[in-house]
C-alpha cells in the first residue's frame, strides 16, 4: 500500500504545478503549425510530423504522446489524415482539452468542405476514404476559411488575448489576399494545362490553378506505382503530352524517371507542406515556390 | 494438410464478412468499428503453446470503439480461434475508460489487457511474427488480459513518462483453484523519446503480482467429472500461464530507426524483453523462472519487412513433491511479411526450437494471411 499513497501523492504534485502560461499548439501537420505561428505568434507551437514523411504512417511514438499530454489546442488536417495515429496519442495523452468533440480538438476539415469522396472501399483500395482528399491546405481559399475559424477558436480559448488573436488574423488576412491575387495572376499561364501526378496530394493546388491532374502514377491511392500500370500510362499519354510529372519529397522518384524518360517530359520534386531547413517557413512562402516551380517546367 | 477443419472455419469468416459492411455504414464518427481476420496454415505443433498446426484461424477479432458523451471511451473486442483442436471464441476487452480526468490520469474498468512488458497492452494483430515470443507463451499465456479496475498516468514531462497501476480478478491468469477477489495487480512505468528525427526508443518495467493460490490442489487431486470436463475444454492448448509464481517482473526495451523519420518507406525495430518469475512454489530449492527475447525488423520497402527473433525460456518444473527439475527451451524464429495494400498481410515464418526438459519442440513453417476491415487500426509504436 506503500506504493498506493506514493503515487497518490505524486498526483497532487502534477495537480497543482499544471502549466498555465503561453497557449500550447500541437500541429498534427507542418502547415498548420505555420498558420499557428503567424495567428498565435507567442504560442508554443509544436508540428509533430515533416515534409518528408509521409502524413498517413505516423506512427504513435511516444514523444508525440507527450507533446499531445501538454497540449492546450491541436490543429490538425483531420478527413483520411487523421486515421492511424491520432485516436491513439489522443487515447495514451488521456488529455481532455484535446479529445475527440472538445473545443480545443480543431480539425481543418470540419470547416471547409472537401474534394473527391469516394464512397469507403473494405478491401485493397488503399487511402481512400468517404471524408474526400484530406491535402486540404494547397488551396489558398480554404486555407483562409481555416485560418478564420481557427482564429476564432483561439479567441474563445483564451479569451484574455483575443484582441491580439483578432489583431493577428487581420494582418494575415491583409497579406494572404494580396498573395492570392498574384498567384491567381502567375496561373493565367498555367491554366487548362495538364500534369500528372503520383497520389493526390496535389489535387487542391492543381485545381485552383486550373491545371487537370490527367494521371496518377499511383493504380489505386495510397498504393505504390506498379510497372503494368506504368505501362498503360506510357500508352494512354503519349498523345497528349502532360506538363511534368509531379512528385512528393517524400515518395522515391523512380516511377517519375522512368515514366519522364518513356515520354520525355520534366519530373518535378515538390514539397507538400513547409519545411523550415529549406527556406519555406510559411505557408505562403509554400505556393510561391510551387506555383514557380511549376511554371519553371512550362519553359 | 488436413482439411477437416475447413467447413468449421467458412461460418466465422461468413459471420465477420456480413457483419462488417453493415455496421460500417451505420457508425458515426465516434464509431470506430474493425474488423481483422487471421487465417494460417501450420505444418507442425510446436513447444509451448502457439498455435495448432494446420489450417485455422489464428487470433481474428472483431471490435467496436464509442465515446460516450464526451465522459467515456467503450470498447469491446470479441476474438475467435478456430483450429483442428478447439472452436473457441472470447471477450477479451470489454472497458469503459475515462476521457474527461484532470492530470494525465484516466482509469479503465471491465476486462482489459494489462500493461505489463512491451507487447502484452498492444493487439496480437499488430505483432511482426505470427506467435507471441516464448516468454509471453510460458509466462503470461500469449497475452494476460483479465477483469479489473487500471489507472494510467501520463505526466507532463518534455519526454514521454506513463504510470500505471490495475487490479484483477485473477481469473484468467491459469486454471487456479482459488484465490482472494483481487487475485492479481500490476504496476508499470513506460518513459520514451526521440534521439534525432530518425530514431526514438522506449522502456519499461513493470511488476505483476500473482495472488492466486499457486500452491494447493494441482489437477490431480480433483473430483474424476470435474477434472474431465476441464481437460476437454482445454485439450492441447494453454489459455492461462504454463509457468507461475508470486513476483513477475519484465523490463522491455525498444529502439526503432527510420531515415528522416519516414517510416512508410524503410524502418528498423529492435526489441528486447527479459521476465523473471520468482516464488514459484514454498519448497526449498525451487528455484525461480526466467526468460528473455530479442527480435529485430526491418522493413526494407513499403510493401517488404523481413524479421529474426530469438528467445529462452528457463523454467522450473515439479516431477514429483519437492523436486524440480530444469526446463528450458531455445526458439529461432525467421520471418517475411509482404503487404500488397495496406489491410492485408502475408507472412511466411520459420520456427526452429530446441528443449531439454520440455516435451513437443518442433520445427515449423507457418504460412499467415491477415485482413483488415472497416476503421485503421493505429500504427503503436
Amino acid at each position: 500500500m506503500r506504493t498506493v499513497s506514493k503515487l497518490l501523492g505524486l498526483a497532487c504534485v502534477w495537480l497543482v504545478t499544471q502549466p498555465a502560461s503561453a497557449l500550447n499548439i500541437f500541429a498534427c501537420e507542418p502547415e498548420w503549425a505555420a498558420l499557428a505561428r503567424a495567428l498565435a505568434p507567442q504560442a508554443d507551437i509544436y508540428s509533430a510530423t515533416h515534409v518528408y514523411q509521409d502524413p498517413h504512417y505516423i506512427e504513435a511514438r511516444p514523444s508525440l504522446i507527450a507533446r499531445l499530454r501538454r497540449a492546450d489546442i491541436a490543429f490538425c488536417s483531420g478527413a483520411a489524415l487523421k486515421e492511424g495515429w491520432l485516436p491513439a496519442l489522443q487515447q495514451r495523452a488521456a488529455n481532455p482539452a484535446v479529445r475527440e468533440g472538445a473545443p480545443g480538438m480543431f480539425y481543418a476539415a470540419d470547416v471547409v468542405s472537401t474534394i473527391e469522396k469516394h464512397h469507403e472501399a473494405l478491401v485493397g483500395r488503399g487511402h481512400v476514404h468517404a471524408e474526400g482528399n484530406p491535402h486540404l491546405h494547397l488551396d489558398p481559399d480554404r486555407v483562409q476559411t481555416i485560418a478564420r475559424h481557427f482564429s476564432q477558436r483561439l479567441m474563445q480559448l483564451d479569451p484574455e488575448q483575443a484582441p491580439q488573436y483578432r489583431q493577428a488574423f487581420q494582418v494575415w488576412q491583409k497579406h494572404w489576399k494580396q498573395k492570392r491575387l498574384q498567384w491567381k495572376q502567375q496561373a493565367l499561364a498555367l491554366s487548362g494545362k495538364s500534369v500528372v501526378v503520383q497520389h493526390s496530394t496535389f489535387s487542391y493546388l492543381l485545381r485552383w490553378l486550373k491545371l487537370k491532374p490527367v494521371a496518377d502514377l499511383e493504380p489505386a491511392p495510397g498504393v505504390s506505382p506498379t510497372l503494368s500500370h506504368l505501362d498503360t500510362l506510357t500508352k494512354s499519354l503519349e498523345t497528349e503530352k502532360p506538363l511534368a510529372i509531379v512528385h512528393n519529397w517524400y515518395q522515391s522518384d523512380n516511377s517519375a524517371r522512368w515514366l519522364a524518360k518513356r515520354i520525355s517530359v520534366p519530373v518535378l520534386a515538390l514539397p507538400s507542406t513547409v519545411s523550415e531547413k529549406d527556406g519555406i517557413s510559411t505557408l505562403d512562402q509554400l505556393f510561391d515556390h510551387l506555383i514557380a516551380e511549376l511554371r519553371s517546367a512550362q519553359l | 494438410m488436413k482439411l477437416k477443419s475447413l467447413p468449421s472455419l467458412v461460418p466465422y469468416s461468413l459471420l465477420v464478412s456480413l457483419a462488417v459492411p453493415g455496421v460500417v455504414e451505420a457508425a458515426d464518427e465516434k464509431t470506430r468499428i474493425s474488423a481483422t481476420v487471421d487465417a494460417y496454415y501450420k505444418s507442425d505443433n510446436t513447444a509451448l503453446g502457439g498455435r495448432e498446426d494446420g489450417l485455422g484461424l489464428g487470433h481474428t477479432e472483431l471490435s467496436v470503439q464509442h465515446q460516450i458523451a464526451d465522459l467515456f471511451s467503450a470498447r469491446l473486442t470479441a476474438i475467435a480461434e478456430v483450429n483442428d483442436v478447439e472452436n473457441n471464441g472470447d471477450i477479451e476487452e470489454a472497458y469503459l475508460e475515462t476521457l474527461s480526468l484532470p492530470a494525465g490520469l484516466s482509469v479503465r474498468a471491465g476486462r482489459f489487457l494489462a500493461d505489463l512488458g512491451y507487447l502484452n497492452g498492444q493487439h496480437s494483430h499488430a505483432d511482426n511474427f505470427v506467435e507471441r515470443p516464448l516468454v509471453y507463451r510460458g509466462f503470461l499465456g500469449n497475452h494476460y488480459f483479465d477483469d479489473g479496475l487500471g489507472v494510467r498516468a501520463v505526466l507532463p514531462t518534455d519526454y514521454y513518462w506513463q504510470l500505471s497501476a490495475a487490479a484483477f480478478t485473477g481469473d484468467h491468469l491459469g486454471n487456479f483453484e482459488s484465490g482472494p477477489s483481487v487475485g492479481a495487480w500490476t504496476l508499470a512505468t513506460k518513459v520514451g523519446d526521440d534521439i534525432d528525427e530518425s530514431q526514438s526508443w522506449q522502456a519499461g518495467v513493470s511488476y505483476l503480482r500473482n495472488r492466486m493460490d499457486l500452491h494447493a490442489g494441482h489437477e490431480e487431486e480433483h473430483e474424476e467429472e470435474e477434472d474431465h470436463e476441464h481437460e476437454e475444454e482445454h485439450a492441447g492448448h494453454s489459455h492461462g500461464a504454463a509457468f507461475s509464481g508470486e513476483h513477475m517482473y519484465i523490463a522491455d526495451a525498444v529502439w526503432k530507426w527510420s531515415p528522416s523519420g519516414n517510416n512508410k518507406s524503410q524502418q528498423l525495430s529492435v526489441s528486447a524483453e527479459y521476465f523473471k518469475v520468482t516464488d514459484i512454489s514454498p519448497e526449498a530449492g525451487a528455484g525461480d523462472h526466467d526468460g528473455w527475447y530479442t527480435a529485430a525488423v526491418y522493413r526494407f520497402a513499403p510493401e517488404w519487412s523481413v524479421g529474426v527473433r530469438y528467445g529462452e525460456l528457463n523454467a522450473r518444473q515439479e516431477h514429483e513433491e519437492g523436486v524440480f527439475e530444469n526446463a528450458d527451451l531455445r526458439e529461432t524464429t525467421l520471418m517475411a511479411a509482404w503487404n500488397p495494400t495496406h489491410t492485408q498481410t502475408v507472412r511466411l515464418q520459420y520456427t526452429h526450437q530446441d528443449a531439454a526438459g520440455i516435451e513437443g519442440e518442433d520445427n515449423a513453417v507457418t504460412l499467415q494471411y491477415l485482413i483488415s476491415f472497416g476503421a485503421h487500426d493505429a500504427h503503436s509504436f
